[in-house]
Order: C-alpha cells, then structure tokens, then sequence
C-alpha cells in the first residue's frame, strides 16, 4: 500500500513516468507529477509542424480542509511564438489536445492561487502523424508506415486516458483514506467532548448545591 | 544481398531512432528540484540529464553545474554524481514504489537559472530497440509493430493494475460506510448511556443530601 505523503516545503518536487517512443516520427509521452507552490512551467519540444499535442492533468494533493472554497489550478500552454494555445482555469483535473501550428518549444505551466501547495499529476503527448508530404520527401518510406504511425497515436491516446484515469484514481483514495480517518477521529473526539460536557454539567450542579457557596436557600 | 539489406535497415532504423525529446525544466542556483517516478517491481530504468549550454558554440561556464541523486522510496541511494554537466543511470528497480532523483544547483552570486533537459524512461520505452534490431535481419516494418506489441501489453497490465487498485478502493469504502454506521450507532448509546449517568448521580447525590 503506498502511501503518498509530500511533504510541502519550498523544495519542489517532480514526478516523472516516460514512454518515449523512439521512432523519428516523434511520438513523445510524458507523464509529471509536480508539486505547484505557486507557479511551475514545463517545456516539451515539439519537432513538426501540424503534430498533435494531446494531455491531461490531476490536483492529487487538494489538501483542503472544508473542500468548498478551493479555486482549482489554473493551466496553460504557450508555443513557441508567445501566444497561448490553451488555458484552463480553476480546475482540479482535465484534458487538453491542440494542433501545433510551428514546430518548437512549447511551454506548459500550473499556476496555484491558492496558499497551500498542490501536487498535480499530468501528462503531455507529442503525435505525430506523416502525412504525403513526408512520404515524397523520403522514398525508402512506405504507405504502411502512415497506417502503422496512426495506430500507434490510436494506442497513445489509450495510454494517455490510462494515465488521467490513473492519476484521478490516485486523488480519489486520497480523499477516501482521508474520509476514513476522520470518520474514526472526529467521532471518537465527539464522545470525548460529549463525556467531557456532562461531567462538567455534573460538576457545576454540584458546585450549586455545596454548602461553601452561598445557595443554601436551595 | 543480406549484408546490403540490414545495412539498408540499419541506416533506416538509424535515421528514425535518432531523434528523441526529453523534458526542459529550470532550476536556479542554489535551489534543489526533485524528481518522483513511480516504478514498478523489477522494471528496467534509465534516466539521461544534460545541462543545456545557454551559449551555443561556446564552452559551458563553470557555474552550469549540477549534482545529481536517485534513491528510492525506502531512502536507499541508487546514482550519486557530483558538479557534473551531464549523465546517465540505469538500474532494475528492486523495490516498487517512488523513485527521487534530485537535482541540486551549487551557488552562483548573480543568481543563474539553469536549463535542465532531462529524460527518464521505465519499462517498455527503457527496452534497448537497438540490440533486438540488431539480431538477424530484423525488418523495420517488423520492429515497429513489435514496439506496438510490447505497448499494447503495457496497456493491459496497466488496466489490471488500475482494476485491482479500484478493487482496493471499494473495499476501503465499504469499510468507511460499515464504521460510520456503527460509530453513528455508538453515539446514540454513548449520549443515552451518559445522559442515564448524570440523571442517576444527580439522583444520588440529592438523596443524600435529603434534597428529594
């Protein structure tokens, strides 16, 4: 049984699941858990044009206490250029794919308004997909590469979804140990409080009726 | 005729090998980064980082340093490099769980911010394609579905891994639903049990004090 404690200091830290797969036709798969104190970028490289860029990212920690009042993390992902391709606010999980206009770094970062640091979990996918052009330019490449690259993008989205489904799994037992636990503490601290109120109770009637203070009209 | 064919195969295997993307992330001086993988039991690891020179051409100034550890959950050290500017490690992991590798920049008086490309690769994407390549006259085309073949099994064992983890977790759900019915219970007794206290001590104490 794992037991996922961070503890947050201003260290940050990272963590990292890779599948990279090796083929020039630059798939790359990233999976990062980060703890965002208030701002962390990310860079992936993104090598064609027209590549798609597909991800998703989970608040594990959400470490509040009354749970209503957390504004979320907010998220975006900036090309190379400066403008932003994609932005998410005040979440606490969700997807994101978009289509890269110009081959370069991309940069994607969290930003935590909140004060307590949050660890999220995401997970960024480059496909890419060669298309006629390719094929031209390159005559020892066959059409079945195209039919083999899509299956392949066709299996990295499974992954992709495996690993949101994985992170989401990971923030829900978080919420339910921590259920579990206060279930136990917050009941045992009701009868402690309730012994604890009817002994006083006691006490004071007590304390009315002694013969020191002046009730004895009583 | 078949040296010429896995040359040609050789030269196309390389030609789309070679590129591979890794992961950018800052780090300023003076501050330490941490990396956590989660790794499962007996799956081979391997990590690259490399300090981007931020002159391209030029020597790399020598604050553009990093030192580097792996340890794993339990705290056992794996890698350990000191002031360096690049490197590797790779090992099996021997205990599932999270892996750290941190990263720490030394010291620089004009604070320098440091960009690390840094790479770390587990299970199928750490298998070593090269070498199978290498066996025999092993077609591209064949190596390419064989890299689909060894993700698609990946998938799967994720799949029993993610219902087994969902399995855990009903069964701690259905124990957190059974105790707060019981705990729900044990204070409805508990308020009755010492609301019947207070009433018959009070009793007492007024009889003995000739009160009732």
């Amino acid at each position: 049984m794992e037991k996922r404690k961070r503890f947050e200091t201003a260290k940050i830290y990272v963590a990292y699941g890779f599948l990279l797969s090796l083929f020039g036709n630059g798939s790359v798969a990233t999976a990062l858990s980060i703890t965002v104190t208030e701002f962390e970028c990310v860079s992936e490289q993104v090598l064609h044009e027209g590549d798609t860029v597909s991800g998703n990212f989970v608040a594990i920690d959400h470490d509040i206490f009354w749970s209503s009042d957390h504004p979320g993390i907010d998220f975006t992902a900036t090309a190379p250029g400066g403008s932003i391709v994609s932005s998410l606010k005040g979440t606490s999980g969700d997807k994101f794919k978009f289509k890269a206009q110009k081959s370069g770094i991309y940069k994607f970062c969290f930003r935590n308004p909140a004060s307590t640091p949050e660890t999220v979990s995401f997970y960024i996918h480059v496909g890419h997909i060669p298309n006629e052009h390719d094929l031209a330019k390159d005559e020892h490449m066959d059409p079945l590469n195209i039919k083999i690259a899509e299956l392949r993008e066709a299996l990295e989205a499974i992954t992709t979804e495996q690993k949101f489904l994985k992170a989401r799994d990971a923030r829900h037992r978080y919420t339910n140990v921590s259920t579990n636990k206060r279930v136990i503490y917050f009941t045992l601290a009701e009868y402690l409080v309730f012994a604890g109120a009817s002994a006083l109770q006691v006490l004071y009637i007590r304390n009315l009726f002694s013969k020191s203070v002046a009730y004895n009209r009583v | 005729m078949v040296g010429l064919r896995l040359l040609l195969a050789a030269v196309i295997a390389g030609f789309l090998l070679s590129t591979s993307e890794s992961l950018r992330f800052e780090l300023q001086s003076g501050h330490t980064k941490c990396i956590v993988e989660d790794v499962k039991n007996n799956a081979m690891t391997v990590g690259k980082y490399s300090v981007v020179n931020p002159n391209e051409g030029q020597p790399m100034p020598d604050s553009h340093k990093l030192t580097v550890r792996v340890t794993s959950h339990h705290g056992n050290n794996y890698h350990y490099s000191q002031l360096v500017e690049s490197g590797q490690y790779a090992f099996v992991a021997a205990e599932e769980g999270d892996y750290m590798a941190c990263f720490w920049a030394p010291d620089h008086k004009p604070q320098t911010t440091l960009t690390i490309e840094f790479d770390w690769k587990t299970g199928v994407a750490a298998k070593d394609w090269s070498n199978v390549a290498k066996k025999g006259t092993v077609d591209v085309m064949e190596l390419e579905l064989k890299k689909l073949f060894d993700t698609v099994t990946s998938i799967h064992e994720e799949m029993s891994y993610l219902r087994g983890r969902e399995e855990e977790m009903q069964d701690l759900n259905r124990t957190t639903n059974s105790r707060m019915a019981t705990l729900s219970l044990l204070s409805l007794f508990v308020c009755l049990g010492v609301a019947g206290m207070q009433l018959w001590h009070l009793k007492t104490f007024f009889e003995k004090k000739k009160l009732i």
